[in-house]
């Protein structure tokens, strides 16, 4: 009888984990600041993927995908995106995707924090991202930020491993609309 | 040397300001015209790095040597032709006019392909205006049309002051030197 119970419970209520919500592409964005001449400046990437699979009731089933495609980067100057472009840092042609995927979710602040791993320029490296969700109307706002250092993905060989003019730390910052998946 | 100018000549205050404008300016256009020549690289970004602080240096001098010409009045100009004493007044407020004019539209320049102003790494600016394109583009040709009107103006400067010290032997020239007497 109790058994008969609870599938039943199960069954009318399906756990939130099946609320996948993917990234409304027009009203995101995702942008990182860095610093050259030690004057900080934004740019972003205009086409990336966003998967959030996440209930905050299981924090230990969700999943979080971020997939940027590299040749999307705009910083609002042309001779800086060939070179952000160029095999010196995103290497484009042969990395075209920087992928992020995080599995481990736990409370930070209001928010939470997910740890994962970035793929960037064939390196792998542990990124944490921080994020707060609220919701507005059927679609959730998620907004996050992440810090990272650009030489430990090979972002900058050559002279532009230096940090002389151009540091070592980028922040990154998001702020996406996500909708559930039909 | 009096600190403020005399009838006879300019004390040290109007002097150092002077010179160190005229110091600077040569450095600047020296900068500025490498940095030009160069393919986009670190050695570029940190030439033009330069030129924008020594840039900014200029400009601030420019204000505070026109703070101090308000304060401290010129000593009048030595007896010649009404025509000469109307074109030597033009091209001194048209060379201070391009003291403010040329840091003004390289900073222009810069905000508006989203390169922020760091006055030699300590402090960085605020933006003057928003990145667009073809806005810095205006700029760079005013700001390159402004240096060839400062060569043209500068060179008359200069012709006039020899023209005044060796040939009119009126020593015009002394009133801006350091020295026991004018």
């Amino acid at each position: 009888m109790m058994l008969r119970t609870l599938v039943l419970a199960l069954m009318l209520c399906p756990p939130a984990l099946a609320d996948v919500r993917q990234a409304d592409q027009a009203s995101g964005t995702l942008e990182f600041s860095a610093t050259q001449a030690g004057a900080t400046f934004t740019g972003a990437f205009k086409r990336f993927q966003v998967r959030l699979d996440f209930d905050p009731a299981r924090p230990d089933q969700g999943s979080l995908e971020v997939t940027v495609e590299t040749a999307s980067v705009d910083t609002q100057d042309g001779e800086r995106d060939q070179i952000l472009k160029s095999p010196d840092f995103f290497w484009i042609e042969k990395h075209p995707r920087a992928v992020f995927h995080a599995t481990r979710f736990e409370p930070e602040g209001a928010g939470w924090r997910a740890s994962g791993v970035l793929a960037i320029r064939g390196v792998e490296k542990p990124v944490r991202v921080v994020f707060t969700l609220a919701t507005a109307g059927t679609a959730t706002v998620m907004k996050g930020t992440a810090a990272l250092r650009r030489l430990a993905f090979g972002l900058g060989q050559g002279d532009w491993a230096s940090t002389e003019w151009i540091g070592d730390d980028v922040g990154v910052r998001f702020e996406l609309k996500l909708a559930p998946v039909r | 040397m009096p600190a403020r100018n005399t009838l006879e000549r300019y004390g040290y205050v109007a002097q150092t300001l002077h010179w160190a404008i005229v110091g600077l300016l040569i450095v600047q256009v020296t900068l500025g015209k490498i940095a030009d020549d160069l393919p986009r690289g670190l050695e570029k970004l940190a030439l033009l790095a330069r030129h924008k602080s020594v840039g900014i240096t200029i400009l601030a001098l420019a204000v505070v040597r026109l703070a101090w010409r308000w304060i401290d009045h010129p000593p009048p100009l030595p007896p010649m032709p009404r025509w000469q004493h109307i074109a030597a007044r033009l091209n001194h407020w048209l060379l201070y006019g391009l003291l403010f004019a040329l840091p003004l539209t390289g900073w222009m320049m810069s905000s508006a392909s989203n390169y922020p102003v760091s006055w030699f790494g300590l402090v960085q600016l605020p933006d003057l205006v928003a990145p667009d394109h073809d806005f810095k583009e205006l700029m760079d040709r005013v700001h390159k049309t402004l240096v060839n009107v400062l060569f043209t103006l500068a060179a008359l400067h200069v012709a006039a002051a020899l023209k005044h010290q060796f040939l009119d032997r009126n020593r015009l020239l002394a009133r801006m030197l350091p020295g026991r007497r004018p």
